[in-house]
Order: C-alpha cells, then sequence, then structure tokens
C-alpha cells in the first residue's frame, strides 16, 4: 500500500495537547472558555481525522517523522470514533459540569473558589486525555505506543478522583495502580520484544526504531519461548488496560465513579484504544503459524470475560456499574474477534473475525457512550439518584432519554434492526466458520444475558409504576444540549443498523490492515 | 569494555536496597533505601554508557526523575501521612523468609536462562546477564510488595521497585531507544507517584488512613 508523507497525523493530537496546555491558565481567568476549549479541541481532532480516514478508504497510508507515526485504516477507524465520541461528550459537558449542580454534588463547603479550579482542571485533562488517546493510534514505534497508552491512564487518573469523595478516591487509586502496574508488564514485553528482535533488523534505522512494521518480518526469527513470554506479557499489559477478564477490576470502579461525560470516554472508547494496542502488539507473531495456539488463548479469555461480564452486569443494582460490567462483557466480543483474527491470520478467513471486531468496536462505542450519557441524564435530573432500585417510572417524565435509553441497550444487546446486530452477527459467523461451537454458544448465551440485564433496569426505571420526585420538585427532561449529543449517538445506532453499508469502505480497508491480508 | 567488578558490585547492593525498601516498616527508611537504589541505578547507567554515549542522558533523565523528584515527592507525603507502614498481611518473620526465597529463586534462575529472555550474544555477556538477573529480581521483590503491602504509600514504593527493573534491563537490552522515548518512559512514572500519593493524600484525608483494606467502598 503506497505509504504518502503528511503533516496529519501530527496534527492530530498536537492541536488538542497544544489546547490543553493552554487551557488552565485561561479557564481560570474566565470560566466558560474551559468548556469552549474542549469542545473546540474535539472538534479539531474530528475535523482532522475524516481527511485521515477518506485517504485509508482511498488506499494510501500517511505516515510521518520518517515512519515513527504511521496512520493506516485501522489507526484511521480508532481517530473517528475517539475523535466522535469525545465530540459529543463535550457538547453534553456544557450543562453536565456547570457550576451550580456540581456544587451540590462535591459540597457546598468546598466554595466556588476550589470547584472553579477543579473545572479547569477538568477540561485540561479532557482535552491531554482526548490528546494521548489519539496519539496511541498513530505511532509505528513500539515503545512510543507504551508511552502514549501510559500517558492516558495519567491523563484520566484524576478525572476519576473529579468528585474527591470516599468513592471517587479509592476508584482512582485502584485505577491508577493496577493499570500502571499492568502496563509495567507491556514495557517488559516490549523490552524482551528488542532485545531478541534488533540482531535480526537491518541497518540503523531499523534497530534504532524499533517500528512494528519491521518487527513483524523478523518475528519469525525469535525463539518460540521467548516468543511466548512476550506474548503473555503483552496480553497482561495491554489487556488490563483493555478491561480484559481476570485483568478488570479496575473497569467498573473507574468507570462508574468518573463524571458521565468522562465515563463515555472511558468505556466508549478509552478501552478501545487499548484493545487496539493490544491487537497491534499481538498481531507482530501472528504471521507465524506456531503462534495459533495463543490466538485460541485469546478466544478462551475473550469468552470468560463476555460471560463474567454478562453476569456481573445482571447482578448490579447501581446503573453506571451495570454499564460498565456490560462493557467489560462487550470487550470479550471485540476480543473474540481479534482471537479468531490470529487463527486465521493473513488469509481470508481471518476477514470476518477482524471485520466483526472492528464493526464491534465501532457500534459498542456509539451505544455505550450513549448509555452512559443517558444515565448521566437520569443522575442529572434525579440529583445524582442511579441505583436502579431508588429510581422509577421516568419514561413519561423524560421520555427522550427512554428512547435513547433503549435504542442504545438493545444495540449492545445486538437486537435487530440496529447496529450491534450486524457486527455480532458477524462475529457469530466468524466463530462458526473457525467451528468454535462453544466461543459461538457463549457469544450468544452472553447476549442474551446482556438482553436481560438491560430490560431489567429499564423496564424498573422507566415504566414501573411510581412518580419521580427530586425533593419537592417535579422531575423535567434534560436539557437539549445533554439530549442532542445523546440522541447523535442513538441515531447513528440506528442509522448504521439500517444501512450497515455506510461504514462498509473505511471497516472494510481497517479489517484487511488487521487481518494482515494484503 | 565494560568495568565488570563495578557494574557486578552496583548490581548486588540494588537487591540489597530492594529488600530494604520492602522490608522496612519505617516509611521515611523505606524511601531512603529506594533513593539509595536510584543513585545505583544512575551509577550502572554510567557504568554501560562506557560502551553507549547515548546513555549519559539516560543518567540525567534517571538521576532527575528517580533520585530527585520521587524520593523527594515520597518523603513529602510519608510526612503528611506518617512514618509508620500499616502492619502488612504477612509478618516480618515470613516475609524476610519469604523474600529471601523469591530472591534467590528469580536471580538464579534468570542467570541461568538468560538466553530464554533475551536470546542475543550481547546478553550472555557477564554483564549484561547479572544486570538481567538483578532486574528480574528487583521486579519479583516489586511485586511482592504491591501484593503483601496493605499500606498505600508502601505499594507505591512497590511500584517504583517494579519500575526501576524495568528501566534497568532496557538499558542493558535496548540501549538504542530512542531519546524522547527514554525521556516519555522516566517522565510518566514520576507524575503516575505523583499522582497516586496525591490521591492518597486524599483518601487519607478522608478515611483517616493509608490501609488499603480500608478501600472497602466498591465491591463486585
Amino acid at each position: 500500500m503506497p505509504e504518502v508523507s503528511s503533516l496529519l497525523p501530527i496534527a492530530l493530537f498536537a492541536v488538542p495537547a497544544g489546547l490543553a496546555v493552554i487551557a488552565y491558565p485561561l479557564a481560570r481567568v474566565a470560566r466558560p472558555l474551559g468548556p469552549v476549549l474542549n469542545l473546540l479541541g474535539a472538534g479539531a481532532a474530528m475535523a482532522l481525522a475524516v481527511p485521515i480516514a477518506i485517504h485509508t478508504v482511498q488506499g494510501r497510508v500517511l505516515v510521518s517523522l520518517s515512519r515513527e507515526l504511521r496512520a493506516d485504516a485501522l489507526s484511521a477507524l480508532l481517530v473517528v470514533v475517539i475523535s466522535g465520541v469525545a465530540l459529543t461528550a463535550a457538547i453534553y459537558s456544557f450543562p453536565y459540569m456547570r457550576l451550580e449542580p456540581l456544587l451540590d454534588r462535591v459540597g457546598r463547603a468546598a466554595g466556588p473558589e476550589v470547584t472553579n479550579r477543579r473545572l479547569a482542571t477538568f477540561y485540561t485533562l479532557s482535552l491531554a486525555f482526548l490528546a494521548t488517546m489519539l496519539g496511541a493510534c498513530l505511532p509505528n514505534n513500539i515503545i512510543m505506543l507504551y508511552v502514549a497508552v501510559e500517558a492516558s491512564t495519567i491523563a484520566s487518573g484524576l478525572l476519576v478522583a473529579f468528585y474527591w469523595d470516599r468513592r471517587s478516591l479509592e476508584a482512582a487509586y485502584k485505577y491508577l495502580i493496577l493499570l500502571t502496574v499492568g502496563i509495567a508488564f507491556a514495557l517488559f514485553g516490549c523490552v524482551f520484544l528488542y532485545a531478541s528482535a534488533a540482531p535480526h533488523l537491518s541497518g540503523e534505522a531499523g534497530v534504532r526504531g524499533m517500528l512494528i512494521t519491521d518487527l513483524s518480518q523478523v518475528a519469525h526469527y525469535i525463539p518460540h519461548g521467548t516468543a511466548l513470554l512476550i506474548l503473555s506479557f503483552f496480553i497482561v499489559g495491554f489487556g488490563t488496560k483493555a478491561g480484559l477478564a481476570p485483568f478488570h477490576p479496575w473497569l467498573p470502579d473507574a468507570h462508574a465513579e468518573a463524571p458521565s461525560p468522562v465515563s463515555a470516554l472511558l468505556s466508549g472508547v478509552m478501552i478501545k484504544m487499548a484493545i487496539y494496542a493490544f491487537a497491534r502488539t499481538v498481531c507482530i507473531f501472528f504471521p507465524v503459524a506456531a503462534y495459533q495456539p495463543v490466538a485460541v488463548f485469546i478466544v478462551v479469555l475473550a469468552c470468560f470475560t463476555m460471560l463474567l461480564g454478562g453476569v456481573m452486569c445482571l447482578a448490579q443494582d447501581d446503573l453506571k456499574r451495570m454499564l460498565a460490567y456490560s462493557s467489560v462483557s462487550q470487550m470479550g466480543y471485540i476480543a473474540l474477534g481479534l482471537g479468531l483474527v490470529g487463527i486465521g491470520y493473513g488469509q481470508s478467513a481471518a476477514y470476518l473475525g477482524s471485520y466483526g471486531s472492528l464493526f464491534h468496536l465501532l457500534n459498542h462505542a456509539l451505544a455505550k457512550a450513549a448509555l452512559f450519557l443517558a444515565v448521566g441524564a437520569i443522575i442529572y435530573t434525579m440529583g445524582g439518584k442511579r441505583r436502579i432500585s431508588e429510581l422509577r417510572g421516568l419514561a413519561r417524565r423524560m421520555p427522550v432519554t427512554a428512547v435513547i435509553f433503549f435504542v442504545a441497550a438493545f444495540a449492545i444487546s445486538g437486537m435487530p434492526p440496529f447496529n450491534g446486530f450486524w457486527s455480532k452477527l458477524t462475529l457469530y459467523l466468524a466463530a462458526a466458520e473457525a467451528k468454535l461451537w462453544w466461543a459461538l454458544g457463549i457469544a450468544i448465551l452472553t447476549s442474551l444475558l446482556t438482553l436481560v440485564a438491560f430490560i431489567r433496569a429499564g423496564y424498573h426505571v422507566f415504566w414501573s409504576d411510581g412518580e419521580p420526585h427530586v425533593g419537592e420538585s417535579e422531575v423535567r427532561e434534560a436539557p437539549l444540549a445533554m439530549l442532542v449529543p445523546m440522541g447523535v449517538l442513538a441515531g447513528l445506532c440506528v442509522l448504521i443498523g439500517l444501512y450497515p453499508q455506510v461504514v462498509y469502505p473505511l471497516l472494510h480497508r481497517a479489517a484487511l490492515a488487521l487481518a494482515g491480508i494484503q | 569494555m565494560y568495568n565488570l567488578k563495578l557494574i557486578e558490585t552496583l548490581s548486588l547492593i540494588m537487591i540489597i536496597t530492594s529488600v530494604a525498601a520492602v522490608e522496612s516498616h519505617n516509611l521515611k527508611r523505606a524511601a531512603t533505601a529506594y533513593c539509595v537504589q536510584a543513585l545505583l541505578i544512575c551509577g550502572l547507567i554510567l557504568a554501560f554508557a562506557v560502551g553507549n554515549p547515548a546513555l549519559y542522558i539516560w543518567a540525567a533523565v534517571a538521576l532527575v526523575t528517580k533520585a530527585i523528584i520521587t524520593p523527594w515527592l515520597l518523603l513529602h507525603y510519608i510526612k503528611r501521612t506518617g512514618e509508620q507502614e500499616v502492619p502488612a498481611i504477612i509478618g516480618f518473620g515470613p516475609s524476610v523468609l519469604l523474600v529471601s526465597a523469591l530472591l534467590i529463586a528469580s536471580y538464579t534462575l534468570t542467570h541461568r536462562y538468560v538466553h530464554f529472555l533475551a536470546p542475543t550474544p550481547e546478553a550472555a555477556e557477564g554483564a549484561f546477564r547479572t544486570n538481567l538477573a538483578v532486574s528480574m529480581t528487583v521486579f519479583a521483590l516489586g511485586l511482592y510488595a504491591i501484593l503483601s503491602r496493605r499500606d498505600a504509600i508502601k505499594t507505591v514504593i512497590g511500584l517504583c521497585l517494579l519500575e526501576n527493573a524495568i528501566h534497568l534491563s532496557l538499558v542493558s537490552l535496548a540501549p538504542e531507544t530512542p531519546e524522547t522515548a527514554l525521556v516519555g518512559i522516566a517522565t510518566e512514572v514520576v507524575i503516575t507517584v505523583g499522582m497516586l500519593l496525591y490521591v492518597i493524600a486524599g483518601i487519607r484525608e478522608q478515611i483517616g488512613t493509608t490501609d488499603t483494606f480500608e478501600l472497602s467502598e466498591l465491591h463486585w
């Protein structure tokens, strides 16, 4: 595929990073500037991600900084999804992160000055978080990939702790410790990979660069035992960040305790970025047929993740924790596709798994972001209540939120005519084609579990008898600036469900890149 | 080319500092042991820099981030949260036995099977071989501290050991790593440690202790 030198990949993360640098002082001077800059950063990222996607759909690969950054269709898909979800979260933040409701949440004792400072930090870190997530989808250098992934943990740590209460601090502590220890394994994997590949890489540039594209050429020289050790370090390292079970315990805490727009980013796109890093590193070894058992192991891990997430999702009373566990289970589906890619890597058999995995990545990002924002709208209007057992009869008061919740919930559960149906169907077909009947059975069972969990929660929250009240006042629908981003995400779930071919050109190219089909 | 004696001596003292950092129940002393270890790493990097001048930058970055900023951060927060460590899951006696067993096992195993981790002729040379064995040992000790300690600050010290171990192996196995990546890796560790300590100070304010067993608000 022709490689074209371009500045777009650099600009893509440099613009939000630059805005993050100036956001804090500006937001301290004038409070309204914080959300505006955040929106500007996400908008600019979207405006730069779309041309990258167009280039890659036309068959070009964009490279910069002597191939240190490399954007193929797979990277392009990720950056479009990340900037799209970030854009909706940025719009949503305008009403959600206003001073008054926040003061109610964090306690008026803290005072407006402290809250103002926190808000400025929030917008600065949101921009930094966006920049690091975009940055993680571009490096071709494996060490820089690690650096960017770790940077995204750092940028989001204090976003998780935003409310600074007992729960959010506990979540942030677990988040930082578990992800840092986990990702330390990935760095160890990178070091050993480097040591064993370096003698086989030709030329000074090859050795210095440690480019993923070069490493996959020499993977077959690496002794089997060493390669298995490296692979297990990558699976633990990036798997932790991607929320794969049993490395997932940080996920429900962090995703549930963060402010809702941050939850939408964490669950919607951050774990997708991690699975991207997982795929990029693990796929280095897939051209060698001897590593097929590793791919089967990934399928086992994926099925375990799916099922565990599905069961835990059913057992939750906290709406946000339920969504977080559902994310664990849906990451299992994406990982299932990746495992299937490994089983038939480089051949047409890998294509279906690859397409299904990436299609589900996109669909889950849209639906889960919509769900977190919809639950955020409930929390916003109900004064912080988010337990299923505390909420009832909201459908009449919040009809738009109810519709969005159910659309996204059906999409996640893989019900037709929504987008999730197509991606899950593709994954089922891919599992059947690989003759992994047990994986197929677990995937279908988990879908049913998800459906039951969401119908149970949705029914109780929206339709059960009872009149919702917040203190003395009546409950009203969330403001328009919150409904529009939610509506757009849910609308896309319907649109892609009805016309799945809309996303075919980009997904097709990305699936070919992931499956190693030239 | 390398001063083998020096590298081996520094490496072995590094293991002693790791044990001290893990086993000392006084957090201030543990942080000091960590600081000494960081200085040893700088010494080791300088010893390796004879063969690869690019490592001088690494040594400078390690000195600033590991030997100055990180210990300062640790001591600063220990002053606020108290010097005495929350008792660990395992008592002192059994813990020392466990640490010794872990130490001997990981050192001898890595030293003997170094070709498994890094199948290159360089890695089999004396200096690299010792270095890699030390790095795996420190890694194991760091992981042990994270898993067995209840005190949040001690867990952070364990994390620092873990990172030191990886950086040591990075220096000996992948010395050609680009400078931007090296600076990125080293800075990220400091920021993570600073952020963790900041969050731990918040936890101490909210619940009055740094005992991670008290973090039980969020169940499965």
